[in-house]
């Protein structure tokens, strides 16, 4: 029994080996790459887009070899995970895509210094260990414009996943759009505490509609609430949805203005060109950080790659009129354009959280004038002032 | 005689079949699954030592676990119990003596991370003894109110101020993080005691007053009471000592591998329902229950060898785990220490 | 008026998983035997009538496959338990380790698919316009009236056939069942296998109408809850469904009690804590009333014996 276990052992070393050996023979040696997932690949959502991105980049980077991704890791485990990606898998660069995974990528990065990782929508750095965001809170503010422009009932709804900085930055974001266009609308929020359950997300919303609220954003990652907002303006009761991060128009044709749409393969290329430049090295990480917005091309507006806003709703916003003290009277589809343009171009010329901003008990959290930093964006633990749901303390 | 053969060859068939439908829903072979496994968990050092890594709270909670189950009380708790027990050595490590030294602190910890899990898997001896409610249903319940209590703590009071609003704990102190052989992530303190407690609890199952009078009424209630034994203390003991167990493995995820407390996903993925197997399979014998708990290890171990190499998901080894424990039932194990022909004789 | 119409409208969907399994269990235990299996049975029957859903876009043809698989699930159960007489607490809970992780492996590639085909809301004419009770009750979704329906035929059974005498007597007392020419396995096994149907009904609710999603461990502890409702109704019946609207209420309260600014985390428990006080009050009544758990539970029935 044992002699036959050593045999099968050897066997398989030996396989390796040559495996290894095969490999190496080739002009360039191939980038070994490796993703770790938190959620199931095919949730829609936040794992879906990152894979979708790994897919589209397989074809164009030919000098990268794409390790089979690691999907559903729980937090418990992924160091596991990271040990055997880099001792069996041999991979070079690890893309760890959980703010969860943040400690074992540090400590990882400690065990195996002369290996490259990436974290996403980390904070922790070290000269191994960079960190990189696709942020979206442009188009949530662009998504608030519209919100407070079609909104009837003054009640507008959110539905987010957990109550995390990266949430309540894209809740600010989305509320401060709707005050700009109409101050009397308010914002409800209904915490999931799950990044991805249909179930619950149709309580939520159902909740929220039941509240009043006519239009409803979410960070959660099924296509639910969009589907429950075509449902009630079928039966004659509108509701507007906006798709958040992958195109969810086609689950509400009459539902769906608009929604947030991500694009991290221009980040991985952006790295994965770098790191074969050698411009990034397993030394000089400690400070890069990627925050790609709209003018990096990270992130689109719309609920349908291509098209920034669903065309039956034009009219509408096109009606909506309001007055805004740079551009005197304008529509609020002109109004979404032209700052859509502008932070594309220039984002300096603006950005939504700049001040006046009070927060929900009136103290002015971001002075007149002044522009939120990037760490009071990543910090973020209050409300602005027309949201009307508490965060969980 | 037969009979028992006839069951032999029954498991096998079970076996057979589950990894049938494995091999018909992914098309991956088993003796590659199982070589696949085996190499990662048994194969290297480092597959060795992670395998040992993951077999301390298995090894806790399986103990704690068979000494209920040896009475006849079905704790199926262990996962709460663990968490509480984190929720403790959490509570003094970071709020009531965090500026202690290591001698004092550590062992505070696994004071009052035993005491917290004890305590929880009281309610449900309470609950039976009071109102004779099914301690199943129970201390299930308080399973899923336990992971909900650590969630609220980690998004709520216990937040970090400075890990920028994530659901965190602030990181242990040095002092409150428990040694690790090497580079590796064996907390050897918490295996130690492990298996010191192992062997104390053989000795007091198999030489103890208390013991005996477990495995009467394990064997037959109705006996125990004739015997004239005060069935309601040895429940309460039972779970007591059983939480305290679990609590300790907490403590020993907390402070030897995460250094903080985190939404309870992160702190155990199911060892409080796995342990339930380790400890059948082990025979409810403390120290079979050592040996069972390493090889349970190396399966969890070898599961996110066959996610990455093969494309299984994680729920595989679920699947094998229910597929061991019919096996253990079919074979008849577990009849040897729960007669309920017995207690039907008794009658 | 309205609020509290959408709130009640919305608890009985959220009830009806747990209904339809509760009104199996009550069979299975009456028959004398303990069936813990109802989570990991429940999932199966999301994931079957799922998987069949998308597969040929006809919801009834998934739901009536989750019944199948459901009631195959539970043959296991009664083949340990009546047959070869194991341990029935532990088969129990092999039976939902097996039903998660098969469940989770099948269910792989149907994470995130969208079902190509839902039940609609199916609102009955005439008896909707009933003032209050119309909009609550009758304008849901025909697999909810069906639950209605399959409340009455399951008391209907219960306590004016000769099938429910059986039961019944198999569950009080298999040696004079026995005795009485009952043959007291095959009862076991018809109301096992019931019990299974019901569960894999209980969860194709939630997969194909309720979320329609399917996601791993969508149950989430809704077996063990079906187990307490069993309990609860004191084996009728026509209890189990008030006490399974009451934990449906209990879930959708939940997102209403949000504003009031109370820690989500904390509603979350109210199941599970309800749950155990829902069991204290039974246990009250029970000892009250005089009323027992069949008496056989959980306990095999060895035929030899009485030669």
């Amino acid at each position: 029994m044992r002699s036959k276990f050593l045999v099968v052992l050897s066997l398989v070393l030996l396989f390796v080996l040559t495996v290894n050996t095969v490999n190496g023979v080739g002009a360039e040696k191939k980038l070994r790459v490796a993703f770790i997932y938190v959620g199931p690949i095919g949730d829609y959502g936040w794992s879906h887009a990152h894979e979708m991105a790994r897919q589209s980049l397989i074809k164009k980077l030919p000098w990268v070899e794409f390790l089979p991704p690691a999907e559903s890791v729980p937090e418990a485990d992924v160091i596991r995970f990271i040990d055997r990606f880099v001792r069996e898998e041999k991979a070079d660069v690890i893309f760890t895509t959980s703010f969860g995974y943040m400690d074992a990528t540090i400590e990882a990065g400690k065990k195996y210094p002369d290996k490259i990782f990436f974290h996403c929508s980390g904070y922790s750095r070290s000269k191994n260990v960079g960190t990189y965001f696709a942020e979206l809170y442009q188009i949530y503010y662009l998504n608030g414009l519209m919100a407070g422009a079609l909104t009837k009932t003054n009640k507008v709804g959110y539905v987010g996943a957990h109550p995390i900085p990266e949430v309540i930055r894209h809740i600010n974001a989305f509320a401060l759009g709707v005050q700009e266009v109409n101050p009397k609308a308010t914002v409800d929020v209904r915490w999931l505490f799950s990044w991805y359950d249909p179930s619950k997300a149709r309580m939520a919303a159902e909740s929220l509609i039941s509240d009043g609220c006519d239009v409803l954003a979410f960070t959660e990652d099924s296509p639910t609430v969009v589907t429950v907002g075509e449902e009630y303006t079928k039966k004659g009761k509108p509701v507007y949805t906006f798709g958040h991060y992958s195109p969810m128009q086609k689950y509400g044709p009459n539902s769906c203005v608009s929604g947030q749409l991500v694009h991290w393969e221009v980040i991985y290329r952006d790295i994965l060109e770098k790191i074969r430049r050698k411009v990034y090295t397993n030394t000089n990480l400690e400070n890069v950080d990627y925050w790609w917005l709209l003018k990096e091309k990270a992130v689109e507006l719309g609920g349908e790659f291509g098209v920034p806003i669903n065309p039956k709703f034009i009219p509408a916003l096109k009606d909506k009129k309001i007055t805004d003290p740079v551009f005197g009277k304008i529509s609020v589809y002109d109004l979404v354009m032209k700052r859509l343009s502008q932070m594309k171009a220039n984002p300096e010329k603006f950005d939504p959280f700049t001040g006046p901003i009070k927060d929900q008990t009136g103290k002015v959290r971001i002075e007149a004038g002044r522009r939120a930093s990037h760490d009071e964006l990543w910090n973020m633990d209050w409300f602005v002032s027309n949201v009307i749901a508490k965060i969980p303390k | 005689m037969l009979k028992r053969y006839k069951n032999i060859g029954l498991s096998f068939l079970v076996i057979f079949l589950g990894l049938f439908a494995i091999y018909l829903v992914s098309s991956v072979r088993p003796d590659i699954m199982f070589r696949s496994i085996a190499l990662s968990a048994f194969g290297s050092i480092y597959g060795l030592t992670e395998t040992l890594t993951k077999s301390i709270p298995l090894m806790l909670c399986g103990l704690g676990l068979s000494l209920s189950f040896r009475s006849s009380v079905w704790n199926i708790g262990a996962e709460g119990q663990l968490l509480m027990g984190a929720v403790g050595a959490t509570w003094i490590a970071l709020y009531i003596m965090p500026n202690a030294p290591k001698f004092l602190l550590i062992p505070a910890m696994f004071l009052v991370g035993a005491i917290c899990g004890g305590m929880w898997a009281l309610i449900p001896a309470v609950l039976k003894v009071k109102f004779n409610l099914n301690e199943i249903i129970v201390s299930l319940m308080l399973n899923y109110i336990a992971i909900e209590f650590v969630n609220y703590l980690v998004y709520g009071p216990w937040k970090s101020p400075y890990e920028w609003g994530f659901p965190y704990s602030t990181k242990f102190p040095e002092s409150a993080q428990l040694p690790r052989i090497l580079d590796t992530r064996v907390h050897y303190p918490t295996l130690i005691l492990a298996l010191i407690l192992a062997v104390i609890l053989y000795i007091i199952l198999y030489r103890s007053k208390l013991g005996y009078e477990i495995r009467v009424i394990g064997d037959s209630i109705d006996a125990a009471r004739y015997a004239g034994l005060d069935i309601h203390r040895v429940v309460f003991l039972v779970l007591l000592l059983g939480g305290g167990l679990a609590g300790l493995a907490g403590v020993g995820e907390v402070a030897g591998i995460h250094h903080r407390l985190r939404v309870a996903s992160g702190i155990s993925s199911g060892y409080g329902y796995t342990a339930v197997i380790v400890a059948w399979l082990g025979r409810l014998n403390p120290l079979l229950i050592v040996l069972v708990s390493f090889l349970f290890g190396g399966l969890l171990v070898g599961g996110d060898a066959i996610q990455v190499s093969l494309g299984l998901p994680g729920s595989t080894i679920n699947f094998i785990n229910g597929l061991i424990l019919i096996f253990v039932l079919v074979q008849g194990f577990s009849k040897t220490r729960f007669s309920t022909i017995k207690r039907r004789g008794g009658k | 008026m309205n609020f509290i119409i959408e709130i009640l409208k919305a608890t009985i969907p959220a009830g009806t998983p747990l209904l339809l399994g509760a009104l199996g269990e009550i069979y299975v235990e009456r028959s004398g035997i303990l069936n813990l299996g109802v989570e990991g049975m429940m999932i199966m029957g999301a994931i079957s009538a799922f998987g069949i859903t998308t597969m040929t876009s006809n919801v009834w043809l998934g739901i009536l496959t989750s019944a199948v698989v459901g009631g195959g699930m539970a043959l296991v159960h009664a083949f340990n338990s009546i047959t070869l007489k194991t341990n029935q607490t532990l088969s129990g809970l092999a039976l939902t380790m097996l039903g998660l992780g098969l469940s989770g492996l099948i269910g792989k590639k149907y994470v995130g698919v969208p079902l190509p085909n839902k039940l609609h809301n199916f609102p009955i004419y005439g008896l909707k316009n009933i003032p209050f009770i119309g909009p609550i009750l009758f304008d849901q979704d025909p697999l909810v009236y069906v639950s209605y329906a399959l409340t009455f035929i399951f008391w209907f059974f219960l306590f004016n056939t000769r099938f429910g005498i059986e039961l019944r007597s198999v569950g009080e007392s298999p040696e004079v069942a026995d005795s009485a020419g009952i043959d007291v396995s095959k009862i076991q096994y018809l109301a096992v296998f019931i019990g299974g149907v019901m569960a894999g009904l209980g969860g194709a609710y939630l997969s194909v109408v309720y979320a329609p999603a399917w996601i791993e461990g969508m149950t989430a502890g809704m077996g063990w809850i079906v187990l307490a409702i069993t309990i609860f109704s004191l084996w009728r019946p026509e209890r189990a469904i008030f006490g399974s609207y009451l934990f449906g209420g209990i879930r959708v309260l939940q997102y209403k009690l949000q504003p009031f600014g109370i820690s989500p985390n904390l509603l979350n428990m109210l199941p599970f804590i309800f749950t155990i006080l829902v069991l204290m009050l039974a246990a009250k009544e029970i000892s009250r009333k005089r009323i027992s758990a069949p008496s056989s539970l959980g306990i095999p029935y060895f035929r030899e014996k009485l030669l």
